[in-house]
């Protein structure tokens, strides 16, 4: 199968940082797909769906997330994961 | 804990000289990582002060190896040594759905935990404890 690649931009509400439990729940939705995904912000990339590395991204409330994915079913895990993190809490 | 209420996910058992600190720990994984993820505790000495209780380390063991398995996570020292010793009392079919974590303990349970909550295997659990000795906090 071709991977595809697609990319989305969602912004963190401003008043949540992606710290631990934003960061469970991001990972939780990202693992259910078999896509690779990453996620950038600040200059930094991380696995989507390790947790130590996207608390390692430093996210602050308000922050903008590029989230990229390739592979299977990539564009809709891109575009799930983007309509998860405005409602993240 | 009821075997019936697992539900198949990967447990988490956690060893620590310390019982705060293991029962804090055990506290904060269940936040990040949700309620489906069966984790115990295992700290302290057998009297209530710091190190380990070798008894309590085996019982853990024996009811955290349940349906999905099970990874062990230990701050260091006589943590390790007590579950090693206590891998030796068990029948191997239990020791095969456990795995020891080499890993930072808070880390490595965070990290485990989170990828137990996804319905990941005891390999892919253990892998997850173990990136914790890799990826850079900031």
């Amino acid at each position: 199968m071709p991977s595809s690649e697609t990319e989305r931009r969602a912004t963190l509400p401003v008043e949540v940082p992606l710290h631990a439990r934003p960061a469970g729940d991001f990972v939780r939705a990202a693992a259910q797909f078999p896509a690779e995904i990453s996620v950038a912000a600040n200059g930094k990339r991380a696995n989507a769906k390790s947790i130590l590395e996207i608390l390692a991204l430093g996210a602050l409330g308000g922050t903008e997330l590029v989230i990229a994915a390739s592979g299977d079913r990539a564009a809709e895990a891109a575009e799930h994961l983007a309509g998860l993190v405005p409602d993240l809490g | 804990m009821d075997p019936e209420s697992r539900n198949g996910f990967v447990g988490l058992v956690l060893v620590s000289h310390s019982a705060a600190i293991a029962d804090g720990l055990a506290e904060l994984v269940a936040q990040v990582a949700g309620p489906s993820v069966p984790i115990v505790a295992a700290g302290g000495g057998p009297d209530g002060t710091f190190g380990t209780d070798g008894g309590r380390v085996l019982v853990a063991l024996q009811e955290a190896a349940g349906s999905g398995g099970a990874v062990v996570l230990m701050d260091l020292g006589s943590s390790v040594l007590s579950v090693r010793a206590a891998l030796d009392e068990l029948p191997a079919e239990t020791v095969a759905r456990l795995r020891i974590a080499d890993a930072p303990l808070v880390e490595g349970a965070i990290a485990a935990g989170v990828t137990a909550s996804t319905g990941g295997s005891v390999d892919e659990v253990l892998a997850a404890a173990q990136e914790a000795r890799t990826v850079a906090k900031f």
